[in-house]
């Protein structure tokens, strides 16, 4: 009796911190759109599943997401995805494949089971050899979101256009944007203002190395998460190896520094090379891909596979 | 918990089968255990230890693990239940907590953590029997031949410990029996006699076994005691179950899903394992009452 009397009040003391921390019984409302849960292998080129969810509740996460789509095995007590309908990560020959995934084309930098799904997120899980670049910070193939924030609510960043150089590829840019629903705002390369926003940057390479994140692409897919470089005025397209297989007239890729939101660069060594690369947004091609090359006229998915002879 | 486990040699059939018999039968229990995560095969499974238990005179071993499982399964469905972010019905939404993350509680993990103590819980009451009923001396004669150091060790062991609890007590009570007007006597103390007691005690025993020669070469063959007339029907009952659970392990008659939706699935042979496991385990027990 007396044990029962003392614990009433723990009990109460519990109960009343566990709904000042914002618990609650149930899945919890529901957030209005569609889910949608991708999974690829390969740098997204072999699609395995392709599902969506409506209007997800509250307590939805990427990994019940993912469990109840797909035959997983998990590991850590189930906060590590180890393999998805029997792919599981794996090291062979000294190189390493494991799987990874995207929220709305950044990659998360915690758990599944943490990673909360909102109505209107895009989720893709990939497996792939992360022997060359542990972290791919973001994707392109997630178009038009990180851009289109359909889960943001009011919390949405400004989208800015950095552009250097000529008009054209950056209307078709802000074009392409308008058409998927985004508003964006178009800003000189140079007169760029400061604070935090969602930007594709658009110009000829020698224009905009100079910005961060381009340097980030320059020094290769370890720095940047991005299967190309750019030494000096050349692109140059890179394998999962991480060695050059083919140059490159245009390049429209994602990177990410720091904690910051993503910057898409669409670049090319030449007008045409920039507009080419601009011109993927319009694609289909786009969809599930880190990055694109663009190589004697081709759009080519990068991580990049040698030329056929 | 030390008393309740002590093996006390008794007339009822398992206490008259053999070592090997024994283990066969009781051993059957922990491989469904094992090999079987649907909930009605472990209740079924449980009932058949306890029936095992009862009828083999270990009742005392029985409640004792009980009392110690109850407080682990308690320990593993919550562990469970907070660890494990999987499962589609969501009861509780728990806040963001530092290290662990999410913590929200699914009725799946629920039932997860409540499989997997059950299973634990089966394979405590099923070593408790064991360790009650079957003559540790013979299980370690048994192993002679084929882990000598180690049966050494654990025939010193089996027979040390008791002492070495024996010691404790006899320490306690002279302490509490110098009087009221006696400075106290702090555990710390009383831990350092008994460890020294017990190192008095190894020594003795090492000089012993030295002398009869333990060091030199191993010993042949353990002798084999004479067959117990009532081994026949524990191994009936052993091979019965392991066959029968290897056949539902094989055609996937008895299986159980607890993510991400709880997904129990039982075929007729897996109904026929549910069913036969308490019949089978009571069997063997049934010699001596007919003879009666």
């Amino acid at each position: 009796m007396h044990r029962v009397r003392m614990l009433a009040p723990a009990l109460a003391v519990i109960v009343a911190a566990a709904l000042g921390a914002g618990c609650g019984l149930g899945p919890g409302d529901s957030s209005e759109g569609e889910a949608t849960l991708t999974v690829t292998r390969d740098y997204g080129s072999e699609k395995l599943l392709d599902v969506g969810r409506s209007d997800p509740p509250e307590s939805e996460t990427v990994m019940r997401m993912l469990d109840r789509e797909a035959d997983i095995e998990t590991r850590y007590g189930g906060g590590f995805v180890q393999s998805i309908e029997g792919i599981s990560g794996s090291t062979d020959g000294g190189r390493t494949h494991d799987w990874f995934f995207f929220v709305n084309g950044v990659e998360s930098a915690i758990g599944a089971a943490e990673t909360d799904v909102l109505g209107g997120d895009r989720i893709w899980w990939d497996h792939r050899d992360w022997t060359e670049a542990m972290r791919v910070p973001a994707v392109v193939g997630s178009w038009p979101e990180p851009f289109l924030q359909a889960s943001a609510g009011s919390d949405r960043l400004p989208v800015r256009v950095v552009c250097a150089g000529p008009d054209a590829p950056c209307d078709a840019a802000e074009d392409a944007l308008a058409d998927a629903g985004v508003s964006a705002v178009v800003t000189d390369f140079v007169k760029e203002a400061e604070g935090t926003a969602l930007r594709m940057i658009v110009g000829e390479w020698h224009d905009i190395r100079s910005d961060q994140a381009a340097r980030l692409i320059a020094r290769g897919p370890e720095a940047s998460g991005v299967f190309a470089q750019a030494p000096s005025d050349e692109i140059e397209l890179l394998d999962e190896q991480g060695q050059v297989v083919r140059g490159a007239q245009g390049l429209l890729a994602a990177t990410r520094i720091g904690e910051e939101p993503p910057t898409w660069i669409a670049t090319g060594t030449s007008p045409g090379g920039v507009l080419d690369a601009v011109s993927v947004l319009d694609s289909d091609e786009l969809e599930d891909r880190y990055a694109f090359g663009i190589s004697d006229g081709f759009a080519v998915p990068i991580p990049a596979e040698e030329p056929a002879p | 918990m030390i008393a309740a486990l002590t093996y006390v040699p008794r007339r009822n059939p398992m206490g008259r089968a053999g070592v090997l018999a024994a283990s066969a039968y009781l051993g059957a229990f922990v491989a469904v255990a094992f090999g079987f995560s649907h909930p009605l095969v472990l209740a079924s499974d449980a009932v058949a230890v306890v029936i095992a238990g009862l009828l083999s005179g270990t009742g005392r071993a029985l409640a004792a693990s009980a009392r110690f499982a109850a407080w682990l399964a308690m320990l593993m469905v919550a562990t469970n239940a907070i660890a494990s972010q999987r499962g589609d019905s969501v009861l509780v939404r728990g806040p963001d907590v530092p290290v662990l993350g999410t913590v929200d509680v699914t009725a799946e993990a629920l039932a997860e953590g409540g499989v997997l103590a059950l299973r634990v819980a089966i394979v405590i009451a099923a070593f408790a029997v064991f360790t009650a009923a079957v003559d540790p001396d013979r299980v370690l004669r048994l192993m002679r031949p084929v882990a000598r150091r180690s049966a050494l060790t654990a025939t010193l062991v089996v027979r040390l410990v008791p002492l070495a609890a024996a010691d404790h007590a006899r320490i306690r009570d002279a302490a509490a029996l110098r009087g009221p007007a006696a400075a106290p006597v702090s555990r710390p103390s009383l831990v350092r006699r008994l460890v020294a007691g017990s190192l008095d005690r190894a020594v003795d025993a090492a000089a012993a076994l030295e002398l009869r020669g333990y060091a030199g070469t191993a010993p042949g063959r353990a002798r084999r005691g004479p067959r117990s007339p009532v081994d026949a029907a524990f191994w009936l009952a052993a091979v019965a179950i392991w066959g029968l659970a290897a056949a539902c392990v094989a055609t996937g008659a008895a299986t159980y899903e607890s993510y991400p939706g709880i997904e129990p699935e039982l075929e007729p042979l897996g109904l026929a394992l549910v069913l036969a496991l308490p019949a089978l385990a009571a069997i063997p027990h049934l010699q001596g009452v007919s003879r009666r």
